[in-house]
């Protein structure tokens, strides 16, 4: 349009983003002490070619490996339902949530949710649907809470990376004793990578702050992130990575095969061997690597191989030229 | 006017989910919100054949003026204008609707330079969902629709920010019809319209029926409702085609069908909207026409 300044994608994004990276005298955007993290995070890698794999064989294997003891916990399943169109690999596999509750009960939990507020479609019966989870949660008689209208109570943030102080979260989120983040392995235009710390946007309530959480772009999308997950701070991930997405996700882009589910209860540490495996570096993906100062650990040397090895599953996804620059 | 067997099951329930504070949350048990409270009371009067009474949305708890959804977050600009729309069929509702309407006048989305990576005028500022943030399709049709009915009482601003808003709706319009979110094309890429926001987009379009944009909104959704059978997209199928005075027994019959058999995921909101849709109106008259 004439008379009117272009801005490109960066540009763009520096209008959303709170720099995260603060002026020396600026104060600190979270309070080190209310952080604590193991020195060391283990991550599983577990092979899964295809979606009739046993899922809640292979994530019973990985709670196994991982330690994790859910005796008496009532569990928040939250998987990265976003929008659905045939032959895509924009959503958590259905198979993949079925699977992980299973894995749950089987490891002690005595309630098992599935929680997901869409950040793009607010027709969540349309999605869940479409998607074939409905099947699954009738199947394996889930509860599925919308979490987009779910009641919800103003919580204070953990952090100040946003100027937000305080969000409205979920009632079932915040009252979940183990808190599953269940997302897509995705390229994100925006964000670089959308795995199991970006996936928290689905806990932000549509009926409070519209759709999509444009108010979450607005305050800058690393950013947000990082206080959503100083928050909630989910106690573990299980990532779908049996078929990924590449290109322009997190809607846009193409299916590409990874086979693999990756699992861990540092969600930082899963994230970055995500990154490492999609062939992007976690230091260059500015959330990820400021996760890694406070939330958990990005370096690899801190990081506890189970499973398989980052090698066996490299997959150099394409990225949009715009993010390049994130590559290892 | 005799009810269906569905009617009289949906009103029902509708009827037990309602609060003891006499709203009503997304799903019973919740606690009560002001959209499925909307459609609620726009529903129950419509079956019943009476006028609605918005005593609820009158006694309705206020931060700045604004009717507060949930205490301590901001403002939903989108379901005020919902709710502004409901206060127009009570009575003792309009001056209510007045002062939102000129709450929903003042507000703005947000401002942004414009970008080679969006195809749109991002100078357009229609309605967002809270303050501080971007205009989105579905706000923008409530606050539209809402101000267009007000237009004689808001004045000359009302008027500017009609053609504003018109031209934010034409300028997000799909290529292939209808409405998305928000943006159409985004890094070249051509985004789906929605039944749901197509829908809203026709109902706040509705004084344009030949315009090409709403001509091509209303084919696209004529094609496409039955590829998203659930009740609220054919609730807004149904109330879209009324307002263009379309044949909508397609869609009402696909509506009856899945509310006869719901799901786990079918909500109160779900089951008032399609109260409301599958009801006639006993005058004529309805909270989304002009």
């Amino acid at each position: 349009m004439a008379g009117r300044r272009s801005l490109s994608r960066r540009h763009f994004l520096a209008t959303l983003t709170v720099p995260l990276v603060a002026a020396g005298c600026e104060k600190p955007r979270y309070d080190a002490r209310r952080f604590t993290r193991p020195s060391r995070s283990a991550v599983g890698l577990y092979p899964a070619t295809t979606y009739s794999t046993d899922f809640a064989d292979v994530i019973s294997r990985g709670f196994r490996d991982l330690g994790v003891d859910l005796r008496g916990k009532r569990d928040l399943l939250k998987p990265n339902m976003v929008e659905y169109e045939p032959g895509t690999a924009i959503n958590t596999h259905p198979l993949v949530v079925a699977g992980a509750a299973v894995a749950c009960q089987r490891a002690g939990a005595i309630d098992v949710v599935v929680g997901e507020a869409p950040g793009h479609r607010r027709d969540i019966e349309y999605l869940v649907t479409a998607t074939g989870l409905l099947d699954q949660l009738k199947d394996h008689k889930l509860r599925f809470v919308d979490l987009n209208v779910d009641d919800v109570r103003m919580v204070p943030l953990a952090s100040e990376f946003t100027a937000l102080k305080q969000m409205a979260l979920p009632a079932e989120v915040l009252k979940a004793d183990y808190v599953i983040s269940m997302p897509k392995l995705k390229t994100h235009h925006w964000a670089g990578m959308t795995c199991s710390l970006k996936n928290l946007f689905g806990v932000v309530p549509g009926a409070v702050y519209g759709w999509p959480k444009n108010v979450l772009h607005v305050h800058g999308i690393d950013a947000s992130i990082l206080d959503l997950a100083a928050t909630v701070r989910p106690h573990f991930a299980i990532v779908d990575g049996v078929i990924g997405m590449e290109g322009d996700g997190p809607i846009m882009g193409k299916p590409r095969p990874v086979g693999f589910v990756a699992m861990g209860a540092d969600p930082v540490a899963v994230d970055a061997t995500c990154a490492r495996v999609i062939g992007l570096d976690p230091q260059k993906i500015p959330y990820l690597k400021t996760a890694g100062e406070f939330l958990g650990h990005t370096d690899e040397s801190r990081i506890d191989q189970r499973g398989e090895t980052v090698a066996r599953y490299a997959t150099r996804f394409d990225v949009i030229p715009d993010l390049e620059h994130l590559r290892r | 006017m005799a009810l269906t067997g569905l009617q009289k099951e949906l009103r029902s329930a509708v009827l037990a989910a309602r609060n003891a504070d006499g709203g009503w949350g997304y799903q019973a048990g919740k606690s009560s919100r002001l959209e499925p409270t909307c459609w609620a009371l726009m529903a129950l009067a419509r079956v019943d054949g009476r006028t609605l009474d918005a005593e609820v949305l009158r006694q309705w708890p206020t931060d700045q003026r604004w009717l507060a959804d949930v205490p301590g977050a901001p403002a939903n600009i989108g379901f005020n204008g919902l709710a502004a729309l409901s206060l127009m069929s009570d009575p003792r509702g309009s001056a209510g609707a007045q002062l939102i309407g000129r709450l929903i006048l003042a507000a703005k989305g947000k401002r942004l330079d414009q970008s080679t990576v969006l195809r749109q005028d991002n100078s357009l500022q229609a309605w967002s969902w809270v303050d501080g943030t971007f205009s989105w399709v579905e706000p923008t049709c409530w606050c539209l629709l809402l101000v267009k009915k007000l237009r004689r009482q808001l004045g000359d601003e009302a008027e500017y920010r009609i053609r504003i808003g018109e031209a934010m709706l034409r300028d997000r319009a799909c290529l292939d019809g209808g409405w998305n979110y928000g943006s159409s094309n985004v890094y070249g890429q051509e985004l789906f319209p929605y039944v749901s926001t197509t829908a809203l987009g026709l109902i706040a379009m509705q004084d344009h029926a030949t315009d090409p944009v709403v001509l091509r909104a209303r084919e696209r959704l004529e094609a496409d409702y039955a590829s998203e059978p659930t009740p609220m997209s054919l609730a807004l199928t149904a109330i879209a085609l009324e307002t263009h005075k379309r044949p909508r027994d397609g869609a009402r019959a696909l509506l009856s069908k899945h509310l006869s058999s719901p799901s786990i995921a079918t909500s109160t909101l779900a089951r008032a909207m399609g109260l409301y849709a599958l009801t006639d109106s006993a005058d004529g008259r309805t909270a989304f026409t002009l």
